[in-house]
């Protein structure tokens, strides 16, 4: 019973890294109707780059609560900015473009920033250091939690309740959701959709930007095609969510990391993505706009 | 204007003359090593040795009385790009090729040198290397099944571990080792409870060791790379799994420390000699010549072995006083006991080194390594 408690505690953390991730796809996907493909590189770039802020800000090792924050803080503000561009550079001059011009944008924009990852970092994997957090250990009936990954597990869905209660509960979330369903009708209601596209980006890569640390955090080694991989699995759980739909993404993203977490733990690792594509499958066959994508007539 | 096609057709000699006079005058030496990607550091350092054995061959006047060039391909560790690098260097006229790193990449190309006369000496480990008995390759490593008959005999008759867990990547060497080590612990009477496979590079193997958790095993035997290893290692004491970590020859890595963190004190390693402890005076001297040109020293053994192998081809190059690939390589077959920076350097009729030696390292608290075996 433990080893499958813990299979769970493994999976719910992994889980909600991909949560994060693909609330960033999902949002840009329900105002905009486009795929971010450059989200994944983006967290990948955030991982890089809070690495670099942490070793020129506490180089000499003082590790502290303060120096966590700032690191996550200028990292999330950086990659917001960096988002913020990619939505002016790449997707606003294409925005009237047929949708496919802008997906293929999309993929150019995430291999420029991959390269640019590897040409400013270098192609090695760079290393975390290992005492950002505290290495607490909890053990709670044989079931093993550490800080880091009680710290992924609350501030994620701190992140997430927060976000919910953002869009489902505040003026701006209200015009975020009317440019959803209509961006034509929302400019009419005087809606600034230029503004409110700028706020999903900010807001989707910051949260992008807090998986990305997490992710050097909890794993310590990131290179920088690690991107794609992280994208593509945070992709499949928007998808599986329903995409475009704030709660399937974060359902999506928990789910995925429990269904990776049980196949490799009774089957095998090696299957663990052939029946996570199984699983996309499946979905898409069953219930095409994803497990909570019929519930939300409207998309966020 | 009669004179003009003339002057055209001795220009157009002249310059043949010239390209062919000058490439009569250079021996090219390839290097097919991971120059980037996930092993760069590993393939850097078999370049940056390479460069600097040719370097010094140079300056003490060549070889036989020519220049030598280094041509170096980058093949990311990547099958399919290490037939790519083959073809070029084959292209480029190499006499010899040193590399590559990982033995997935040196096979991919084995065949491409052997069509083309083109000797390989490789630090690749996996036995399949040699059982082709391709006269142009030369392994100056060894063989994983010595490692494995080696690390049995430790883990079983030294440690007395009673329940030891195997674990591998996918790659055709760390699988290879897998099995031969799951061979060779069953043949010395130990326990072999579980036989487990990771997929190299997705940096989360909890689930996996959650399942080793439950069957309380007394040692986990990893046989892939470093990149994957350190993480394992890290997250096997994260999860508070009590057994001992020993780790195959490719976690000999400096990034095997950093990424396990405080995690690395304990660890097991089990390698060749690593460079710092190499009794020779060669080694020492390589050392000295190699940390003065880089500023840093080789990341591991494996670049000294690859440098061994190419110093073991100039040898025989400079006694048979010839640069015919076959000749070369019939003399290396009979040569015993060259003095190499790793060891004494004889090879089989197959193209295996023979002799090698290991060691088992402990890591200690302040990350430098320990010998610990007998």
């Amino acid at each position: 019973m433990d080893i499958f408690l813990q299979q769970i505690v493994n999976g719910l953390t992994v889980g909600s890294l991909y949560a994060l991730v693909a609330l960033g796809y999902t949002m840009v996907y329900g105002v905009m109707k486009l795929i971010n493909f450059a989200h994944g590189d983006l967290v990948a770039l955030s991982a890089f780059a809070g690495l670099t802020i942490y070793t020129s800000m506490f180089a000499d090792g003082g590790t502290s609560m303060v120096a966590v924050i700032t690191v996550f803080m200028f990292t999330a503000a950086i990659i917001a900015v960096v988002g913020v561009l990619l939505e002016r550079l790449a997707y606003r001059p294409l925005r009237t473009a047929p949708r496919l011009s802008a997906v293929v944008s999309a993929l150019g924009a995430g291999l420029v920033i991959q390269n640019a990852i590897m040409l400013i970092w270098g192609p090695n994997m760079k290393i975390f250091p290992s005492d950002l957090f505290p290495s607490t250990v909890y053990d709670i009936n044989g079931v093993v939690v550490t800080f880091t990954q009680l710290m992924i597990l609350l501030f994620s869905s701190v992140l997430m309740i927060a976000l919910y209660l953002f869009i489902n509960k505040t003026k701006m979330g209200t015009a975020i959701r009317a440019v959803a369903i209509d961006q034509d009708a929302a400019k009419l209601m005087g809606i600034n959709v230029n503004r409110i596209i700028m706020i999903i980006f900010i807001i989707g890569s910051a949260l992008g930007a807090v998986a990305g640390l997490f992710i050097g955090i909890y794993y310590r080694g990131i290179t920088f095609d690690m991107g794609w991989m992280y994208g593509l699995s945070a992709f499949v759980a928007a998808i599986i969510g329903g995409i475009g739909n704030i709660p399937g993404a974060m359902f999506g993203g928990l789910m995925l990391g429990l269904f990776n977490a049980l196949i490799s733990g009774y089957i095998s690792s090696a299957w663990a993505e052939t029946f996570t594509f199984m699983l996309l499958i499946v979905v898409l066959i069953f219930r095409p706009t994803g497990i909570l994508g019929e519930k939300v007539a409207e998309k966020v | 204007m009669r004179i003009l096609p003339k002057v055209a057709a001795s220009v157009a000699v002249c310059a043949l003359l010239v390209t062919a006079g000058s490439a009569a005058d250079v021996v090219k030496i390839g290097v097919q090593a991971p120059i980037t990607g996930k092993y760069a550091n590993e393939g850097q350092s078999i370049d940056n040795g390479v460069r600097l054995v040719i370097e010094q061959l140079n300056a003490n006047g060549g070889l036989l009385g020519k220049k030598v060039e280094v041509v170096s391909c980058d093949d990311e560790g990547v099958a399919q790009k290490a037939a790519i690098c083959a073809r070029k260097l084959v292209n480029e006229g190499v006499l010899a090729v040193i590399g590559s790193y990982t033995s997935g990449a040196t096979e991919a190309a084995q065949t491409t040198y052997y069509r083309n006369k083109t000797l390989q000496t490789s630090d690749g480990t996996s036995d399949s290397l040699t059982k082709h008995k391709y006269w142009t390759f030369f392994r100056n490593s060894f063989q994983n099944s010595a490692q494995a008959d080696f690390t049995a005999k430790y883990l079983v008759n030294e440690k007395g571990y009673k329940k030891i867990v195997v674990i591998s990547d996918y790659s055709s060497y760390a699988v290879g080792l897998a099995n031969s080590a799951v061979k060779a612990i069953k043949a010395e009477g130990g326990n072999v409870i579980y036989q487990g496979k990771i997929k190299s590079g997705t940096q989360n193997f909890t689930a996996v060791l959650t399942k080793i958790k439950s069957m309380k095993p007394d040692a986990i035997y990893f046989s892939g790379y470093y990149t994957d290893g350190g993480l394992l290692r890290a997250q096997q004491i994260q999860l508070g799994i009590k057994a001992d970590f020993i780790g195959g020859d490719s976690n000999d890595n400096p990034d095997f420390i950093k990424l396990a963190g405080k995690s690395a004190e304990g660890t097991l390693l089990v390698n060749f000699p690593t460079p710092d402890f190499l009794p020779y005076d060669a080694a020492k001297v390589f050392m000295k010549d190699y940390t003065a040109k880089y500023g840093k020293a080789p990341s591991s053994v494996w670049a000294l072995m690859n440098v061994d192998g190419l110093n073991a081809i100039l040898h025989a190059a400079k006694e048979t006083n010839s640069l015919d690939t076959k000749k070369i390589s019939d003399y290396l077959h009979t040569l015993r006991d060259f003095p190499g920076i790793t060891g004494p350097i004889s090879f089989r009729e197959d193209g295996e080194r023979i002799n090698t030696k290991f060691n088992v390292y402990e890591i200690q608290a302040n990350g430098k390594y320990k010998i610990i075996n007998k």
